[in-house]
């Protein structure tokens, strides 16, 4: 055996000035011992008990993927329409969903990320009623990533020199093993996650196809999660191929059957999106017109159902589904 | 190769880009809109062996095109006969561990050594003009072995100091800088292209190497801030051909998201190209 001499100590020579959301590896395997079920237990419920349940003022909430492709959108205009505060969302890879949570009254600090900077955002900026910590898309994810693997921080190979690292939780530190300077970032841990799916079974197991931003991690990350899926399919059908299975059900708190979840989005091998509806959730939220789009899709409906009922309708549906012809990986 | 008779600037950046495209090297694309326009029609025309990567960790996918609108990413049709797919994650660890050679990127200001700023116009907090952010274009610039980036040739947008470094280039301009502030060795800005010119970069300060033909040198300093260094030749880039300009327009950019932003247009008057409009 060789020894290597190292670098003693870890210096940190520099530090982000924004605060972060509390990093607690044991608290969070003593929630995890103590909240999720072991058992197998079926968690389908609507999409107004979950958010009931499972997401409460304050929290600290991730959603995956956005808006426009495979969006938790059902979850996400509950959360408005319940009328949830001062969230702190996790604003990575984001087009139109903060400026919606911030004009629905929802959002009191977001991490960024990448979100439109709508009129909405840049009044409740100017009022003192939001704050925006800086990261970068990636470094968002990575957070996840240590918090979905238990530990404190990672250290990762970029953000280091940008005025996002100044208004972020990052440190710049000597790494002991090669004495390189070497950025680390805060785990993250969210309270929520909500997750919409292709496939679930009642007890979580869920099936994702096609790319994704972080789900897993963000699925194994938060203490509460709430999956929503195209389909609930048997436990028998997850047991006959377990390789497809990406989110274990022991993650999962909550279940909800929501076809249509991601409209006006697209959900990859079950539907392409309505154009129509993604440029008019545009222009509504970039033109600072965001309280007509929600009167119409969020609060002037109960449910998600009732919304593709009363706005969307059958043929629409049946129209979306059809344009979405590759099914290559797609599909079980 | 036929000359394409009428053109938008923004269609002369991305060709301009796409014929910079290389066989057998990996890309990675900053977003959805000139980045991966520029890659796309480098590798129908000119270098069908490049392969390039979204944030989604999709890896070289064969797209089926038209996207529909804002669908570049995630949706069936981008990943699309790919070889392998991913998560933002995988795509940040390829950067990482080192193979991604090229970053393509597209920003609102750039400053002398390279940094963007995609975040905030004015002094961070204090009322100043907050902007959508990095996105993944940090990680690009801090791990692809060499970024390209694309803006308009104005003076608002190429300025002296960033007021916010959403994502490095070469920070303060000292050697070592960047690996000082925990990045990778050997990586930063290498070209720097926009609907006039061609940058490079010699000891980590912006250098003017290229100008379009319906533009003069000193035309392109007055629409810098500073003035960057020049090369000891100013060659003259090739403008759109009718080929790169038809599939941009019908399978690329078919609604012109990218094509109708903010710019001129040049024609061809049998003579020379005239340019007008714009700002």
């Amino acid at each position: 055996m060789t020894t290597v001499s190292e670098p003693a100590t870890i210096e940190v020579l520099a530090s982000g000035t924004a605060p972060y959301h509390k990093i607690d590896p044991d608290g969070f395997r003593e929630w995890v011992r103590d909240n999720k079920q072991r058992a197998l237990v079926p968690k389908l419920m609507t999409e107004k008990e979950a958010v009931q349940k499972f997401v409460a003022d304050g929290d600290y909430i991730t959603y995956e993927c956005n808006y426009l492709t495979r969006g938790p959108n059902s979850l996400l205009h509950e959360i408005m329409r319940q009328q949830k505060k001062n969230l702190w969302i996790a604003g990575k890879f984001t087009y139109v969903d903060v400026g919606m949570l911030v004009g629905a009254g929802c959002a009191g600090k977001v991490d960024t990320g990448f979100f439109l900077c709508t009129p909405s955002v840049r009044q409740a900026l100017d009022a003192g009623k939001l704050e925006v910590y800086e990261y970068s898309n990636v470094i968002m994810t990575m957070r996840l990533e240590a918090g979905a693997q238990g530990i404190p921080f990672i250290p990762v190979r970029s953000f280091g020199g940008t005025d996002g690292f100044n208004h972020s939780g990052a440190k710049l530190i000597t790494d002991p093993y090669t004495g390189q300077p070497t950025v680390i970032i805060p785990a993250l841990n969210p309270d929520v996650a909500i997750i919409h799916v292709q496939q679930a079974d009642k007890f979580g197991n869920a099936r994702i196809f096609g790319t994704g931003i972080s789900d897993v991690p963000a699925a194994l990350a938060s203490r509460k999660v709430i999956v929503s899926a195209e389909e609930i399919i048997d436990t028998e059908e997850i047991r006959s191929n377990p390789g497809l299975t990406k989110i274990p059900y022991w993650c999962v708190d909550a279940v909800v059957e929501a076809p249509f979840a991601g409209y006006p989005g697209t959900v990859p091998g079950y539907y392409a999106s309505d154009p129509a509806v993604v440029m008019e959730v545009f222009a509504s939220v970039l033109r600072g017109a965001v309280e007509p789009y929600l009167e119409k899709w969020v609060f002037g409906v109960n449910s998600h159902q009732e919304m593709l009922e009363k706005n969307v309708g059958v043929a629409k549906l049946l129209d979306m589904r059809k344009r979405e012809t590759i099914r290559g990986g797609l599909r079980a | 190769m036929t000359r394409a008779e009428a053109f938008s600037e923004r269609e002369v950046a991305m060709c301009t880009v796409a014929r910079m495209v290389e066989n057998g090297r990996t890309y990675w694309a900053a977003g959805g809109g000139t980045p991966l326009y520029s890659i796309l029609l480098g590798k129908k025309l000119y270098a069908p062996e490049a392969q390039y990567v979204t944030e989604d960790g999709v890896i070289a996918p064969e797209p089926m095109l038209p996207y529909e609108p804002m669908m570049t990413m995630l949706a069936a049709r981008a990943s699309y006969r790919a070889l392998a797919w991913g998560t933002m994650n995988t795509a940040g660890i390829y950067s990482q561990l080192g193979y991604m050679d090229y970053g393509v990127l597209n920003t609102l200001q750039v400053d002398r050594h390279g940094n963007i700023n995609s975040t905030f116009l004015g002094e961070w907090g204090a009322g100043g003009r907050r902007m959508h952010g990095p996105g993944g274009a940090d990680t690009i610039a801090a791990c692809c072995w060499r970024t390209i980036l694309i803006t308009d040739q104005s003076k608002r947008k190429f300025i002296e100091k960033v007021d916010f470094i959403s994502s490095p280039g070469y920070l303060d301009g000292s050697e070592g800088a960047r690996e000082r502030a925990g990045l990778p060795r050997n990586t930063g800005p290498w070209r720097v292209v926009t609907p006039w010119a061609m940058y490079d970069y010699q000891d980590r300060r912006l250098r003017l190497m290229a100008r379009v033909p319906w533009v003069t040198v000193d035309e392109i300093l007055a629409e810098c801030e500073y003035k960057p260094l020049l090369a000891p030749e100013i060659q003259v880039l090739e403008p759109p051909t009718e080929e790169e300009v038809q599939l941009l327009r019908t399978e690329l950019d078919v609604r012109g998201q990218t094509t109708d932003a903010a710019g001129g247009w040049i024609v061809w008057d049998g003579e020379k190209y005239i340019r007008g409009g714009g700002d």
